[in-house]
């Protein structure tokens, strides 16, 4: 667990998964630097979920290495509920925690992992509603809320746990056209304060302004990877060009 | 609030403990020997008014014990189980009216048969009926499912008669009295004992049954010969010195006299409840106890097991998912019978009616629980767990913060299910002997033939306690709710 600071954030080195007969991620490796943004685009079934989950080991890789933050995540002495608590993840479908209301579920994991105490918990999740402006919600459950302000309170849940990388799947894929506009937004801020971040999203308009680099998968492999630039103006890889002249005129 | 219930399951485990040690402590050094019986034959095994067992079997192995000095501890239960539990050495004998068969003589060493037994027929008091070819034409009242019931089919072409079926004997012997019937068949001791308590019948064959066979008293065979040396020598001397006839004169002599409370008690509920308060309250007692306590038990059991259930370890879903099934799939009474009666001779140590009953309840209920708990966890977002673990919460963690409570909330109307029918599956451990609701019911019943009466006494002490038990459910869901 060497502290290098070579500003590598995420090291992935010939990582390899397969369900069954379905090779679904082959010999894939990528760095990611700190304070970089990172979209990840490609069709269906392209492998962009598995790749992202297996950031946080929610997948395991059949082999491979998978370094974040210096850990080695692909050891099995590694802790990886410590390794957790510095990655945080946004999902499709919110999974806000129904059994709380807004403010418990943005305290609960620092509160519950030790790392602050019910009142400094209480105090930093009505700053992070603060910040993804939904104060007024505190109180309420969950299920009240509209998708998009479900998914601005699962952002600030991960934020509670002040991680170093923020892995986003399809954050806005679930919501109503109107609603996109807001979460992007926080996103924005997000990435404008530093955060590293790895988006996989279908936002092309999004990915071209905020991203750092654009990453191409395509049938479990990286096709091509360059700035917003060069991927959407100056694509060279053939099923790039086809991808992109499909999601252009969609 | 958390603290009161951990309060109340630490207090009734203790309570657990304390009833299993207690009813321990029942099982005495010297020659306290355990004896079973059915309570529900009389004249020779059943309750009187006062709730004292007492019978011909049961004074006569009380003046034996006394004059043989030895003591016992009676165990009333169904007949079948008081045989098994003396023919797997759980007890040490049983008197219970039992005939002594070929087949029983492989499992049990019998006594000096005490009772010659067999069936008899009557007619109404002054009839003209003199003999069984006088029944050609005539009526007569069966009770259902009995041997003398059969014994009159088998003759009914020989003799020419008619039959009419009935469920209750005393409104059978009504039907004869009042002459819509003109004669019964039926266990001789059972009819002479309801002349004895002044049904206006006659016995025409008292001195010489149909089909006739001896009464034992029966250990588990090669075992407990010092017991049967007893028996054996008391009986002989109760029979010198005129005792037994006494004993037998006095359920089954000519002149009636009540064992079972006066007419007034029987013939109104009011009565009936008046006459037997103490021991339904008992019951109900019992009941309510065992309910509790395994409604509590089961539940954590249940959800410990239905936790392993949905666990990422294969061989805790496994261990979970073989458990259910056994004990789903185990008929509750199977299940009583086994550990009560079975269990003890492969373990060597004897259970006491009351902890068999709990532990059935507990591993019966729990794997019903176990069920729908594993089932109420699954239904349970994924997502869920995958969002708590993405914030570095453990697997044991995220189960108890977030897993679990939401699966609980989904399990609420399935537990308030599983409460009540935990309850009413009490009532078949009457069967194992334990002095709950349905089991004393039998009793009264078999005392004072009040069927109807009694048993709607106890339905609807069942609903009551049904209806508090949904109440109470009710009120913790909203209160969970809220
Ligand atoms: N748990 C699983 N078991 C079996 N196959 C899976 C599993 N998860 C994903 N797959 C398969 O792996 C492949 C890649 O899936 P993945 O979810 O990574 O794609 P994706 O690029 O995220 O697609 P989308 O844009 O639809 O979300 C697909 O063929 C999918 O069916
Ligand atoms: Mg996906």
């Amino acid at each position: 667990m060497s502290e290098t600071k070579n500003k590598v954030k995420v090291h992935v080195e010939k990582v390899n998964k397969s369900y069954g007969e379905n090779h679904v991620l082959r010999d894939i490796s990528l760095d990611i630097a700190e304070n970089e943004v990172v979209v990840m685009i490609g069709p269906s079934g392209s492998g962009k979920s598995t790749f992202l989950r297996m950031l946080n080991q929610l997948e395991t890789p059949d082999n491979g290495t998978i370094v974040v933050d210096g850990f080695d995540i692909s050891e099995k002495t590694t802790d990886i509920n410590k390794v957790r608590e510095n990655i945080g993840m946004v999902f499709q479908n919110f999974n806000l925690f129904n059994n709380y209301t807004v403010l418990e579920n943005i305290m609960l994991a620092p509160v519950e992992l030790g790392k602050l105490d019910k009142v400094a918990a209480e105090k930093k999740a009505r700053e992070l509603l603060e910040t993804v402006d939904l104060v007024d919600k505190a109180d309420v459950s969950v299920n009240s809320l509209s998708g998009g302000q479900k998914q601005r309170i699962a952002i600030a849940r991960a934020l509670a746990m002040e991680p170093d990388v923020m892995l986003f799947d399809e954050p806005t894929s679930a919501l109503d056209p109107e609603m996109v506009g807001d979460v992007l937004e926080v996103m924005k801020n997000l990435a404008e304060s530093g955060m590293t971040m790895i988006i996989v999203t279908h936002e092309m308009g999004f990915a071209k302004q905020v991203a750092d680099r654009v990453v191409f998968f395509e049938s479990g492999k990286i096709q091509e990877s360059g700035t917003p630039d060069q991927v959407f103006n100056a694509p060279k890889n053939e099923r790039l060009q086809e991808f992109l002249s499909k999601v252009m005129h969609a | 609030m958390k603290k009161t219930v951990k309060l109340l399951i630490v207090g009734l485990l203790s309570l657990l403990v304390f009833v299993i040690t207690s009813s321990d402590v029942d099982a005495a050094p010297t020659p306290n020997y355990i004896i079973t019986t059915d309570a529900t034959y009389p004249p020779f095994d059943f309750q009187d008014k006062n709730n004292q067992y007492t019978g011909i079997d049961q004074e006569i192995l009380k003046t034996i014990a006394k004059r043989q000095g030895f003591t016992y501890t009676l165990k009333p239960m169904s007949f079948n189980a008081a045989t098994q539990s003396v023919s797997s050495g759980q007890a040490d004998g049983v008197i219970a009216g039992m005939s002594i068969t070929e087949e029983r003589k492989a499992v049990f060493d019998f006594g000096t048969p005490y009772y010659r037994s067999g069936i008899g027929w009557a007619v109404k008091k002054g009839s003209n009926i003199k003999s069984l070819d006088d029944l050609k034409g005539q009526t007569v009242a069966l009770k259902t499912g009995t041997s003398g019931a059969d014994y009159a089919l088998s003759v009914q072409k020989k003799y020419g008669f008619k039959v009419t079926y009935f469920n209750d004997s005393d409104t059978l012997y009504n039907d004869v009295i009042n002459g819509n019937s003109q004669a019964t068949f039926g266990d001789l001791p059972v009819i002479q004992y309801a002349v004895k308590n002044g049904t206006q019948l006659k016995v025409m064959n008292s001195k010489s049954p149909i089909q006739a066979g001896w009464y034992g008293f029966g250990v588990q065979k090669g075992k407990n010969t010092k017991l049967l040396t007893a028996f054996n020598r008391g009986f002989a001397e109760i029979k010198k010195d005129g005792t037994y006839d006494k004993i037998v004169a006095k359920y089954l002599g000519a002149s009636a006299t009540k064992f079972t409370g006066s007419k007034q008690d029987n013939s109104s509920v009011l009565g009936i409840l008046k006459a037997n308060n103490g021991a339904f309250l008992k019951g109900l007692w019992q009941t309510m106890l065992l309910t509790i306590l395994a409604i509590i038990l089961a539940s954590i059991w249940g959800i410990l097991l239905g936790v392993m259930g949905v666990s990422q370890n294969a061989l805790f879903r496994g261990i979970s998912t073989t458990i259910i099934y056994i004990f789903r799939g185990l008929p509750l009474m199977v299940l009583a019978f086994f550990i009560y009666i079975g269990l003890p001779g492969v373990i060597g140590m004897k259970i006491p009616a009351f902890t068999a009953g709990l532990l059935t309840l507990v591993l019966n209920e729990g794997a019903y629980t176990a069920a729908f708990v594993r089932g109420g966890f699954a239904a349970v977002d994924s997502g869920q767990m995958e969002a708590s673990r993405s914030l570095g919460l453990s697997y044991a963690k995220s189960m108890r913060k977030v897993i679990v409570p939401q699966g609980l909330k989904i399990m609420i109307p399935s537990f308030i299910n599983q409460f009540i029918i935990t309850l009413k599956d009490t009532s078949i451990l009457s069967a194992i002997g334990i002095l709950e609701l349905t089991q004393t019911g039998s009793l009264i019943v078999s005392r004072n033939s009040q069927g109807f009466r009694v048993w709607a006494i106890v339905a609807v002490i069942y609903l009551i306690v049904i209806t508090l038990l949904t109440w109470l459910s009710n009120w913790v869901e909203k209160r969970t709710r809220a």
